[in-house]
């Protein structure tokens, strides 16, 4: 099974834009749920993106230093 | 080829996610409700909220003050939501709290500084939550005794209000209408009631104070009636605010930690991710607070 990892909301008010610092993992490694997939930074702090699902990382849609929003697709796994 | 952080390896946290933070989300939403994790863009959003845990901001979202290192909409604020402090309890309730943290805008438009309103939304989750304690982070009511009673009448059990920063850097730092001496008064005016709630501040590290600074803000805080402390570091929300001038090392933040219980604190708590309201329930298990809460005539949680 596909799974579209978008980048979750944070609430109403707060501030949804991030640019991405570095991937934790490698196209092709297998990850489980919760595993840290990237780290983002925002205004404020560095955060780790953990992942929704376990399966293997098959495709990444944003690169380092790209900047990204609340919604946009991050990488696509396979169960 | 990885971006440099512009963070050091401990100014990291977890991106919100998960079904709890969505629950969490959708229930502050649902009843209308501000938070100040959302208007204060703050970095603990992800791990509270998916804890099933908010620190509930009532008087609206907009601050009728102006300080340089917050970004709570600052502006002229609608009335009161009389629907809140019932909405408040409600979430309190759904979220199952044991222990709520309210705080508030600062509303200078009010007569009493919205002080009846926040004893209204204290009496109103003690109403609704049998067993809750309530703490309260309130604004400075310019000093006005007859409001800070009110505030105090309603019994909350945690009666917290931050001193923010230490005194040499209140000039450039906050809205020129609060002052060190000020917030001071406002805790010894808590600390002096009968029943005495536990009395809690806070403040900022990273804009620039010594540790002797701290070590004088402290003494002044203990001199007060404070007992209860909690140190973080100041993290930009965003580009409209003041500029860290320091990420203070954790080791740093354990030694104010420790400096804080020596020279008296009944709770202190430290770290760079340390927050006023942030894990406060764990300190309602402490032995003294729940011997406070007995004394003030509550059974606590």
């Amino acid at each position: 099974m596909k799974h579209e990892v978008k980048l979750p909301e944070l609430g109403e008010d707060a501030n949804e834009a991030a640019s991405v610092g570095f991937w934790m993992v490698e196209t092709g490694s297998y990850v489980n749920e919760g595993d840290e997939l990237l780290e983002l930074t925002t205004d404020k702090a560095a955060f780790s993106v953990p992942s929704p699902a376990s399966g293997v990382l098959t495709e990444k849609c944003v690169e380092d230093g790209d900047e990204v929003s609340v919604g946009d697709l991050l990488c696509v796994l396979e169960e | 080829m990885a971006t440099q952080s512009p963070f050091p390896e401990w100014i990291r946290q977890g991106w919100a996610s998960g079904e709890d933070f969505t629950y969490t989300k959708g229930l502050i939403e649902d009843l209308g409700l501000h938070t100040v994790c959302q208007s204060a863009n703050c970095p603990n959003i992800g791990e509270c909220w998916q804890r099933r845990t908010a620190t509930m901001m009532v008087l609206g979202g907009t601050c009728t003050r102006s300080c340089r290192y917050c970004s709570v909409d600052s502006g002229k604020p609608a009335p009161p939501d009389p629907q809140e402090p019932e909405n408040v309890a409600e979430a309190v309730r759904r979220m199952d709290l044991k222990h709520a943290v309210i705080t508030m805008v600062t509303r200078d438009d009010l007569p009493d500084g919205g002080a009846a309103h926040i004893a209204e939304t204290v009496r109103a989750i003690h109403r609704l939550n049998p067993g809750a304690t309530v703490e309260l982070l309130v604004p400075e009511f310019e000093g006005v005794e007859a409001d800070i009673r009110t505030v105090l009448d309603a019994g909350a059990e945690v009666f917290g209000h931050n001193i923010e920063t230490v005194e040499r850097l209140y000039p450039v730092l906050r809205d020129r209408r609060s002052t060190y001496r000020l917030a001071l008064d406002v805790l010894r005016q808590a600390a002096q009631y009968e029943p005495r709630p536990i009395v809690k501040s806070a403040l900022m590290a990273g804009h620039g104070e010594t540790e002797q600074d701290v070590e004088a803000t402290l003494q002044d805080l203990l001199d007060a009636g404070c007992e209860a402390v909690s140190i973080g570091q100041y993290l930009r929300p965003g580009p409209k605010q003041r500029k860290v001038e320091a990420f203070v090392h954790p080791d740093q933040f354990k030694a104010y930690e420790a400096m804080a219980y020596e020279m008296g604190f009944l709770f202190a708590t430290a770290g760079p991710f340390v927050r006023s309201s942030y894990r406060s329930d764990e300190m309602m298990k402490a032995y003294f607070a729940r011997e406070r809460i007995r004394a003030m005539g509550r059974v606590g949680s």
